[in-house]
């Protein structure tokens, strides 16, 4: 599903090099965390997969696509395997959470006739329906996210990248947003987590990939988040 | 594009004027007023035209004799102009009959005259009638070499004369056209810079969620062109109003003059500025777009 190999990548503007000679594996329906501090190059990667950076060295294959040599055109495909979601949810204020969701089908030319049906089973999985109609305002920070993550669902992604989703939320909040990832990690989605959070890792024990100074220094299988 | 998304584009367009409504009213400005600018001076170019080819189909010739010619000397040049082959009619006007008409024709401003006291330095001077526009050339150079005609004047030289004009005025016009032209351009990019600039989260949602470019693009080229499409329409609007007003007047005291016909030369450049501004339009936000929209 997800294959980097030899990945290096340096930024041009300021000589960093954030990725060092990278390769992961990455099955379908798997699900990983990936693990280190900040400025290891964790987003660096969750970037490449996007095609938001390209980099310097090496392949990167996301779905069967070859992203380093994607055209400009055929970027928004690649996107629309692939859902999003951030640590501070990007919300768009001025649209109420039904409206929030169904933008992400609209702008990628959906047929209008299932847009109504597709939001409403993702507001149901992220358990938002009842507030269709509120504003992300009137909404608290975990109910946010569960509507950032219903909004990168609707497309029916094959894989789900998420750079810190929980990290601006209380632990109870953590885990209500944890289950609706299991869950769609259970329907056969590959997830892709960037984490801080020590306590999800541990408990999950899913596979970590641990990144240090833009080098893999462990990639395990049922690991936890520290040696 | 498809159809279902029409809507869309049209509701996120209007939302966006209505916002920004300083920025919507200053480019509709620009274009309107550039769009005027060019519509005066094609109204302007294209009866300095009409009325040069007006003139130099004129058949009449005026052949100003010097003065003190003896009335033989007179009727010499009038027999030997009506011997020639392409002249219909020779008619003798008097200084006093030109000072006259002259005075005639100032009207209102007839006074300036008083400053000749009682001398009159008109000439005298045969209006000849030529039978075709195409011999005046010819005729008025064989009536200059008379004896006693001092100097001969016809349509074409004024024509000459007014198409020289013509050019200049369409050169000065062109220029300021470019000038007006990169102004409205400038302002529409801005305005769009801006639609652009507070719509950058959701243009960055649309990215991560795999909207097309063309998809992203098309309302912020639907809005550089409806600028441009409401400029264009308010500058034909007061155009035809202003053409109007100045053809009545025109011809409540000039009615011989050679204007163009209002219809269907209105319609024309009705549908000239209203292209022009949909084009400055798309222009103006191409412009903002392609630096905007990299990613």
């Amino acid at each position: 599903m997800i294959h980097l190999k030899n990945v290096t990548k340096i930024y041009e503007q300021n000589g960093v090099t954030a990725l060092d000679n990278v390769t992961i594996d990455i099955e379908r329906g798997e699900f990983v965390f990936i693990v280190g501090t900040s400025g290891s190059g964790k987003s660096t990667l969750m970037k490449l997969l996007m095609h938001e950076e390209i980099p310097t060295m090496g392949e990167v294959f996301v779905d069967g696509r070859d992203v380093v040599r994607l055209s400009r055109k055929e970027v928004p495909y690649l996107r629309r395997g692939l859902g999003v979601i951030f640590q501070d949810f990007r919300l768009l204020e001025d649209k109420t959470v039904y409206e929030n969701v169904e933008f992400a089908m609209r702008v990628i030319e959906a047929p209008s006739h299932i847009m109504e049906r597709s939001v409403n089973a993702v507001l149901d999985i992220v358990g938002l329906r009842a507030k269709s109609a509120s504003f992300p305002a009137q909404l608290s920070g975990g109910e946010q996210q569960r509507v950032a993550i219903a909004r990168a669902i609707v497309n029916n992604p094959q894989i789900v990248i998420a750079d810190e989703p929980t990290g601006n939320l209380d632990p109870a909040t953590t885990w209500d947003i944890m289950d609706i990832f299991l869950r769609i990690n259970t329907a056969g989605t590959t997830i892709v987590m960037a984490t801080h959070d020590r306590d999800i890792v541990n408990k999950l024990k899913k596979r970590v990939i641990e990144i240090e100074n833009g080098k893999i220094i462990r990639d395990q299988v049922r690991g936890r988040y520290g040696r | 594009m498809n159809f279902q998304n029409i809507g869309y584009y049209f509701h996120e367009v209007f939302l966006s004027m209505i916002r920004k409504r300083w920025m919507t009213f200053a480019s509709i400005g620009t274009v309107t007023v550039s769009l005027f600018v060019l519509g005066v001076f094609l109204i302007l170019v294209m009866n300095m035209a009409k009325m040069a080819a007006a003139l130099e189909s004129q058949v009449q010739i005026s052949a100003y004799l010097v003065d003190g010619l003896t009335p033989e000397n007179r009727a010499e040049i009038e027999r030997m102009t009506k011997d020639l082959a392409s002249v219909a009619k020779v008619e003798y006007v008097t200084k006093e009959q030109a000072l006259k008409t002259l005075e005639a024709r100032l009207g209102e401003q007839r006074k300036i005259l008083d400053a000749l006291g009682d001398s009159n330095p008109l000439p005298n001077y045969f209006l000849v009638t030529v039978k075709s526009a195409d011999d005046v050339k010819k005729t008025a150079a064989a009536i200059a070499d008379l004896y006693g005609v001092e100097e001969v004047k016809y349509g074409q030289d004024v024509a000459d004369n007014l198409f020289d004009l013509t050019h200049l005025v369409r050169v000065f016009g062109g220029v300021l056209m470019v000038i007006l032209a990169l102004a409205t351009v400038f302002i529409i990019s801005n305005t769009i810079r801006l639609t652009v600039f507070a719509r950058r989260k959701e243009i960055a949602i649309m990215k991560y969620v795999g909207a097309t470019d063309s998809f992203i693009r098309w309302p912020f080229v639907l809005e550089g062109i409806l600028l441009g499409f409401i400029g264009g329409s308010i500058s034909a609007i007061i155009l035809r109003s202003f053409y109007s007003a100045v053809t009545k007047k025109i011809y409540a005291t000039l009615a011989f003059f050679p204007l163009v016909e209002q219809y269907p030369f209105m319609n024309y450049l009705t549908l000239g500025l209203i292209i022009s501004g949909m084009l400055v339009g798309i222009l103006g936000s191409t412009v903002s777009l392609r630096k905007f929209l990299e990613v």
